[in-house]
């Protein structure tokens, strides 16, 4: 490992590396912490929003009269009332200009938006949302993506890709498909492969669309002030949310302004087009404030993880290598993109796994049907490839008769290697995540297989998911006389602890104390740009800008000392206490030297940075790039469960979880990180499901869609952090938030393969689903 | 719109209240009320909130009966000891249902009235052979808890009608009894299936298992075996035989009718095996 790069970090404050405990644990805990809704914001009138019915029909008429009869409604406003104003603006999204906040002519999902009332206050608002009738003319729904791809209709008469991508641009106006996004990847001659190695598995793998369930639930409060858009909303992206709302409406970006505070869970529900703008077009046209909350049951047709189906196939030579992957990756994007496309691609690109195959094959598609628009949900849509790689890999080895973990072992990605995609591996320590999680479940020691009417097994999986690229951040130092700091960065926390670590990386460089650094909640009007919150992405970005910005106040200091003290700036360090001299041994604590600087008391200063990730966009054809991510994270999970055969009830006993984070800034952050994502990977392994009814959902309430509870915890839980140190890594660290999710169902359905012999290609592995299997054995 | 609370402070003045009008909903933890509410499946033109109407609470020991007010608390009856000593079986159904911050809140009253095929209480309730007392401004009658659940989310109390209390026999004659409950999805879920099970001696050597199902059937459903002389294998047999015939699952997200059969037969031969060891170590 390289440590003498990083012999000259561990010099600065000690900080990192240390479990500083949460900012604001105290209020959260207290339930005195304030959450976004909690902002004050001017009187608004409340919103409540008409919901469809249908899949897909044409809207024939709205029926407005009864809801504007009912005392406290101010207006109904319609789709048709918002394209009159916006235009074509109306319609929104990251990838694709696809959505109408409200829909206009044609409804596409269960749920969506038809028409909004305004109201004196929110029951009103929602009682007069119910009175509202509309016409509609049925057409016939797309309700999966085979019959999406199969059949002849369509949820989008022609696609509307989001004019500001080159990449989407050839997508244009196209007509008759329901697939928004193709992603290839092709590397040797995988046919040939496949039909030559001595032994070839194949599935058709299933995971269905599931829900964020963040604890804090959706709102957004929208006004006009001085001709410029105040907006106050959930959200994980701030400044994506500033450039979308200001295109619609077409404002500059300084006239729209949008706030955040800390948000209770995310998981990437709150990102890109949300509630903003629905909000932002009604209080701009009317030039009314308004506020709209979400019930829980809104929430759930919000937006989703997408579900995957995957047709795949992996073959390896008689010496346990593998040779060739083949997958044709469907993502069931829902109504509308949203950010669908790019999942489709980061996916698609890991679908054969973090493996040295010279053979592959990946067609990656990502497909409109008539169901609530999926988005970014933790992962990625990384873990639903991974659940296909990671079956078909177990499958692989116990076909060779070998054990599953070995074969891993021989066939992973090392440092330098080049991987199917074309880039070469750097900071991917899948060997020793594979290596931390058996050993800590004692993947060799001797197992009692069968307990009555249990049987029991262990199973192991990686996970690899590449981070989003390119993308930008900044950050804004400010350093007050008093020595204390505060730092302006467009980062949102949401429970992941980024204004923790963020403190802590200001503090490490300028050897200042917890508490002694406040980081500034996301406001456009104040903090810098950043790409967005999400995907991992946050310490390794953010974190290079933040430590970017504070060595350039390092320097400035050291700078003025050296003036101060009349020796050289090459003489003078920062050390805790201040600014020292190596010749004169005399120290300048950092009040003085700012008292002395500016002459006055409660004085200033300021640094700034950007850090900016570049790629090589990859090969249309081929999906190759010599650079497509700037980094990578790789994980892995083991667990070892009993499955009861008489009631098909799994119950885990052991799961463990790792991931390489290059360097654990903050250690008791990495591991909640590590068991957060385990333990919603989980719920997606047992029983995570929104299940569907000809487009309707069925269990869209808390009461029937289930999470696991405490009781559901395994019986013993371990995260193990491995630190293989990024060489441009700020002090060497990487993002964590997703890690923990990916390899979790496999490693599942692994141990439930070895503990019952039958491998279950959908999730999520229900009593029944496992019942109805070894039913289905038992006949054979 | 939302329901005004009201809060008589005597029964006389609740029942009033209730007889005036047809819409007004008897109100006492709230918690299934206040869901079924928000998802817009019953609407109320008031709560009448009986927390306020002294004796409500009161759980009285009489000897051979547990008389429980509507108000007492779930947690109560999970946690009472005198509630765990007489009648086990009833203290272990009502600390299985949801969760402690629930069982806190909710009460015995609104949980029976609640009606719905999957709750816990009511298979216990019906092993004991329980008696539910119901008020309104017509007088106080008794109904006998084989006779309260009459179809799916459907009990026999009137509109006006209070649950008043819950009379549970104290009977020397039963030898064993237990509780069994499982779910399908996350471990703290509505059961996809559940049964209560107990020995009663009859006449001396006689003995009678009577069995309750919850969530396998439209309502919570009874039989009764005689496994007067039976060892386990056959009293298991006997029981499944006989529950079977009663079970006629509802299929939902948690499970198909097959799935739910199944767990319900297996529900069953657990409850047996559970007699039979606590009988034999009596």
């Amino acid at each position: 490992m390289s440590s003498e790069v990083f012999s000259l970090e561990s010099q600065d404050g000690n900080a990192v590396g240390q479990s500083w405990k949460r900012t604001n644990s105290e209020s959260k805990v207290m339930g005195t912490f304030r959450y976004t809704a909690d902002l004050p914001v001017p009187k608004c009138l409340y919103l409540g929003v008409h919901r469809a019915n249908q899949p897909h029909a044409r809207i024939d008429g709205i029926e407005t009269e009864s809801a504007m009869a009912i005392p406290g409604v101010v207006k109904v406003i319609t789709g048709a009332d918002l394209y009159d104003a916006l235009g074509e603006n109306l319609f929104t999204g990251p990838a694709f200009s696809d959505q109408p906040p409200v829909a206009w002519q044609r409804v596409r999902y269960v749920g969506e938006p038809v028409a909004v009332v305004l109201a004196e206050d929110l029951a009103t608002a929602r009682a007069a949302a119910d009175e509202i009738y509309v016409e509609y003319e049925f057409i016939t729904p797309v309700l999966d993506v085979n019959a999406a791809l199969e059949g002849t209709d369509y949820v989008h008469d022609e696609l509307r890709p989001s004019a500001v991508f080159p990449d989407l641009r050839h997508l244009m106006g196209k007509r008759d498909t329901n697939v928004n996004y193709e992603y290839n990847l092709i590397r040797g001659d995988s046919e040939t492969a496949h039909q030559e190695a001595p032994v070839t598995v194949s599935g058709e793998f299933w995971t269905p669309p599931t829900s964020h369930v963040a604890i804090e639930n959706f709102s957004a409060s929208a006004w006009v002030e001085e001709n410029r858009l105040e907006l106050v909303s959930t959200t994980q992206t701030p400044s994506y949310v500033r450039q979308a709302i200001a295109t619609m409406l077409n404002l500059r970006l300084n006239q729209v302004r949008v706030r955040t505070l800390g948000l209770g869970g995310s998981f990437g529900s709150k990102m890109y087009d949300r509630l903003e703008p629905l909000v932002a077009a009604i209080a701009w046209t009317q030039k009314l404030p308004v506020r709209l909350e979400l019930t829980r049951e809104e929430a759930f047709v919000l937006t989703t993880r997408h579900g995957v189906a995957v047709s795949s196939r992996m073959s390896a030579d008689a010496n346990g290598n593998i040779v060739a992957a083949t997958a044709d990756v469907r993502y069931d994007t829902g109504a509308y993109a949203d950010i669908g496309p790019r999942i489709a691609a980061k996916s698609g690109m890991v679908a054969c796994g973090p493996y040295r195959i010279e053979n592959a094959k990946i067609k990656s598609r990502c497909i409109y049907t008539n169901k609530p628009s999926a988005g970014p949900f933790r992962g990625f849509g990384v873990p639903q490839v991974t659940w296909s790689h990671e079956s078909l890999v177990d499958d692989l080895a116990r076909d060779l008769g070998e054990d599953p973990a070995r074969f891993r072992r021989r066939n992973l990605l090392r440092e330098g290697d080049v991987s199917p995609v074309g880039t070469v591996m750097h900071s991917a320590d899948f060997i020793g995540c594979l290596d931390a999680v058996t050993e800590a479940i004692g993947w060799t020691d001797p197992l009692e297989k069968i307990e009555g009417s249990w049987k029991w097994g262990r199973g192991v999986a990686v996970g690899i998911k590449a981070v989003l690229t390119p993308t930008v951040s900044n950050a804004v130092l400010q350093l007050n006389q008093d020595a204390s700091a505060t730092l302006l960065i467009s980062t949102v926390d949401m429970g992941q602890g980024s204004d923790t670590i963020m403190a802590q990386i200001v503090a490490d460089v300028l050897f200042l104390g917890p508490d002694r650094v406040r980081v500034i909640n996301p406001d456009t009007d104040v903090t810098p740009y950043d790409t967005i919150t999400a995907g991992s992405r946050s310490t390794y970005h953010t974190g290079n800008a933040v430590k970017k910005a504070a060595e350039t106040m390092r320097d400035r200091l050291i700078e003025i000392a050296a003036k101060q003290m009349g020796v050289s700036a090459s003489d003078c360090k920062l050390a805790p206490g201040g600014v020292i001299s190596s010749s004169s041994q005399r120290l300048i604590s950092l009040e003085d030297l700012i008292l002395s600087q500016f002459g006055a008391a409660g004085t200033t200063m300021t640094a700034e940075a950007n850090f900016t990730t570049e790629w090589v966009p990859y090969d249309r054809t081929t999906g190759q790039s010599t650079k497509i991510t700037e980094h990578w994270f790789a994980g892995a999970a083991a667990a070892e469960l009993g499955v009861d055969t008489r009631t098909g009830r799994i119950r885990i006993r052991h799961l463990a979880v790792a991931g390489d984070v290059g360097r654990a800034i903050n250690p008791a952050l990495v591991n909640q990180q590590l068991l957060g994502g385990a333990i919603m990977g989980m719920g997606h392994a047992l029983f995570d499901e929104i299940v569907f009814d000809q487009g309707q959902i069925v269990n869209g309430t808390l009461l029937d869609y289930q999470l696991p509870s405490i009781k559901d915890m395994p019986e013993k839980l371990t995260p193990i952090i491995v630190e293989n140190p990024h060489r441009t890594g700020p002090f060497g660290a990487k993002g964590v938030g997703e890690t923990g999710l990916i390899p979790i169902a496999p490693a599942i359905a692994n141990a439930v393969r070895d503990a019952i012999g039958i491998r279950i290609t959908t999730l999520p592995l229900t009593p029944e689903k496992v019942l109805s299997a070894l039913a289905n054995q038992g006949n054979k | 719109m939302n329901p005004r609370i009201l809060r008589p402070e005597s029964l006389a003045d609740a029942c009033a209240l209730l007889s005036q009008d047809e819409d007004a909903l008897v109100y006492g933890g709230g918690t299934a009320l206040q869901i079924l509410r928000k998802q817009g499946i019953l609407s109320a033109s008031s709560f009448v909130d009986i927390s306020g109407i002294p004796g409500l609470n009161n759980l009285h020991h009489t000897g051979n009966e547990l008389l429980v007010g509507p108000m007492v608390s779930i947690r109560r009856m999970e946690t009472d000891p005198v509630v765990r000593e007489s009648v086990p079986i009833a203290s272990a159904a009502y600390a299985k249902v949801a969760n402690p911050r629930v069982r806190n809140t909710a009460t015995v009253g609104g949980n029976i009235a609640h009606g719905d095929y999957r709750l816990d209480p009511p298979v216990a309730l019906l092993v004991l052979g329980a008696t539910i007392k119901a008020t309104s401004t017509a007088g106080t009658r008794a109904i006998p808890i084989d006779k309260f659940f009459i179809d799916f989310q459907l009990t026999a109390l009137n509109r006006g009608e209070i649950v008043t209390s819950i009379e549970i026999p104290i009977s020397n004659d039963v030898v064993a009894s237990t509780f069994v409950k499982f779910s399908s999805l996350s471990a703290n879920d509505w059961p996809s299936a559940s049964a209560a099970a107990a020995i009663v001696a009859r006449d001396g050597e006689a003995q009678i298992l009577r069995l309750a199902l919850g969530a396998l059937a439209p309502t919570p459903v009874m039989t009764a075996v005689d496994i007067t002389g039976m060892r386990e294998a056959q009293a298991t047999e006997a029981a499944v035989e006989s529950a079977m015939l009663i079970m006629d699952p509802l299929p939902d997200v948690r499970g198909g009718v097959e799935y739910k059969r199944n767990l319900g037969r297996i529900a069953v031969e657990n409850a047996v095996r559970n007699l039979w060891r606590d009988r034999q170590s009596v």
